[in-house]
């Protein structure tokens, strides 16, 4: 049975060190890592993927990223989409702590109660936003709207804002297919998985259950438009069909 | 040097194994060169046990057993003692983990070995190890299971 | 900043306590030791070019610390077209100091903070010295 690899979220903190807002930014990402969702998160080392770390930029490629930046330079967010990916969701700890009204805070280290205040609340924020990415609503934050000043990027597949790279790099061993939707060709990520796993399943291309079956597998690791979605389940099941006659002349997955 | 390891990828780490090394499940691995091996850390444990920032290897001339201790490393995260994987006499240490004992981690199987060892009985002993393949597929078990994944 | 001062460049990098220790020593130095000539600049402003921290880095002395051998403060700079006038790690003392260990990157504890501090006094010996070399 092929091994569908687990869907995380990578946290990526710009940890600014001139600024109290940059260590927030900071705690709020490990404690997310550590305490709310372990498990579910990876850290992405700002130093090391502006210095080239290929594991660090990879990761970005394929998997959904948080950027969190303590000020409006964004630096955590333009270093994804740089080199990797578009972020799928931005925070600026300065904005968000004006929408949620709390106190600035004072001190870089050392006891801050303002900065505390400011980290936990900046924390569950993110625990919802990794619940979001990850489709278990409601599972984490406490908010019940997301907050105005979270900046999403939902359209098409992951790092959609710029053009995706080419697939299966020698840093990741997440394959991609491309396929024909309406004329234009689309990456779906972990598709020659998904297609393996479903055909030693024994799921037959003409159903339509397995047509349902393939959006809910596809859409755990890539983004789907809302209005695209019905072109991309005809294209989905046309390229199943093709992987299943295939597999048949060949006699097997 | 490339096409010798295999790799497998756990969210943003990467994990190699060497082709043609067999591996103590702990992680140490063997390189037989003839009547000597020579031994070192796997990357998987490397990687696990942080940079690493003394080595110390028993001295040459030393006459060890498989599951004695060789040698042990000292990161920032851990004390590490490492058993041996076969049984023979030391016959070099690597000198330039003194004052660089961070080529462990950054060339595992290649500038980071750590002791060369005259073989006693290696056919008895390579028996208890995992090739390539099978130490692939125990480090991306265990990864998994730890990472939470 | 005034005239003479050294600007300090930490990695901060969050995938390893030796991250957290480097950070904490660059303000035991800039708000501790040597506030008022000496301050810090955000590695990924410098890196992603940021002209007044591009400025700042050029025209005053730039001490970076790294956490460990792979050295993102060092790297970044150089990348950014600055020169380091020193460059410490983390990593170093350490080896000098093996009973302080810390594991946790979210929390050095004191073991975190005696090695920060232990740095840092290193770091404010070596600022003296870039500032007299600049009279």
């Amino acid at each position: 049975m092929p091994r569908l690899p687990e869907r995380k979220v990578g946290l990526i903190a710009c940890s600014g060190e001139e600024l109290p807002e940059g260590t927030v930014s900071r705690e709020a990402a490990l404690r997310v890592l550590e305490l709310l969702r372990p498990g579910r998160t990876v850290t992405l080392c700002l130093p090391l993927f502006l210095a080239g770390e290929e594991r660090e930029r990879a990761f970005a490629r394929f998997f959904p990223t948080i950027a969190i930046d303590g000020c409006e330079k964004r630096c955590a967010a333009r270093a994804t989409e740089m080199y990797s990916a578009r972020p799928a969701v931005s925070l600026v700890v300065s904005e968000l702590r004006e929408r949620l009204g709390l106190d600035p805070p004072n001190r870089v280290r050392g006891p801050d109660t303002a900065r505390e205040a400011l980290a936990l609340a900046l924390a569950d924020l993110l625990a919802g936003e990794v619940d979001r990415l990850l489709e278990r609503p409601g599972a984490g934050s406490k908010a019940a709207e997301p907050v105005a000043a979270i900046i999403r990027s939902d359209g098409g597949a992951p790092g959609t804002g710029k053009e995706a790279e080419a697939v299966c790099s020698c840093a990741s061993d997440i394959p991609v297919q491309k396929v024909d939707v309406d004329g234009r060709t689309v990456e779906v990520i972990a598709l020659p998985l998904i297609f393996s796993q479903f055909l030693q399943e024994g799921r037959r291309p003409d159903e339509d259950a397995t047509a349902d079956a393939l959006m809910e597998q596809v859409r755990i690791y890539n983004s789907i438009p809302v209005d695209g979605e019905y072109a991309l389940r005809r294209a989905l099941l046309s390229a199943y069909e093709a992987f299943c006659t295939g597999a048949a002349a060949t006699g097997g997955a | 040097m490339a096409s010798e390891l295999l790799e497998t990828t756990i969210d943003k780490f990467i994990f190699r194994v060497r082709q043609g090394c067999w591996y103590s499940p702990v992680g140490v691995w063997v390189q037989p060169e003839g009547s000597v091996a020579r031994l070192g850390l796997s990357d998987f444990l490397q990687q696990r046990s942080g940079d690493i920032a003394f080595v110390n290897v028993r001295p040459i001339g030393t006459v060890i057993a498989v599951g004695d201790e060789f040698a042990s490393l000292e990161t920032m995260k851990v004390d590490l003692a490492l058993d041996s994987p076969a049984s023979g006499t030391i016959t070099a240490v690597n000198q330039r983990l003194v004052g660089s004992p961070e080529l462990v981690n950054q060339d595992p199987y290649g500038d980071g070995w750590l002791a060369l060892v005259e073989l006693r009985n290696w056919e008895g002993d390579r028996q208890a190890l995992l090739d390539a393949a099978q130490y692939l597929e125990a480090i991306r078990a265990q990864a998994l299971e730890e990472m939470g994944g | 900043m005034p005239e003479r001062e050294v600007v300090i460049v930490p990695c901060s990098g969050i995938g390893k306590a030796f991250g957290s220790v480097g950070r904490e020593a660059a303000y035991v130095v800039t708000e501790e030791l040597r506030p008022g000539c000496t301050s810090t600049v955000c590695l990924s402003l410098l890196t992603l070019g940021d002209e007044e921290t591009q400025r700042r880095v050029r025209q005053h002395p730039t001490i970076t610390i790294d956490g460990c051998p792979t050295a993102c403060a060092r790297v970044n700079v150089e990348q950014a077209g600055g020169k380091p006038a020193a460059t410490f790690r983390v990593f170093d003392v350490f080896r000098q100091h093996k009973e302080l260990k810390v594991r946790r990157v979210s929390d050095i504890g004191e073991a975190g903070k005696a090695m920060a501090r232990i740095l840092a006094e290193e770091i404010a010996d070596k600022v003296d010295e870039l500032r007299k070399q600049g009279e």
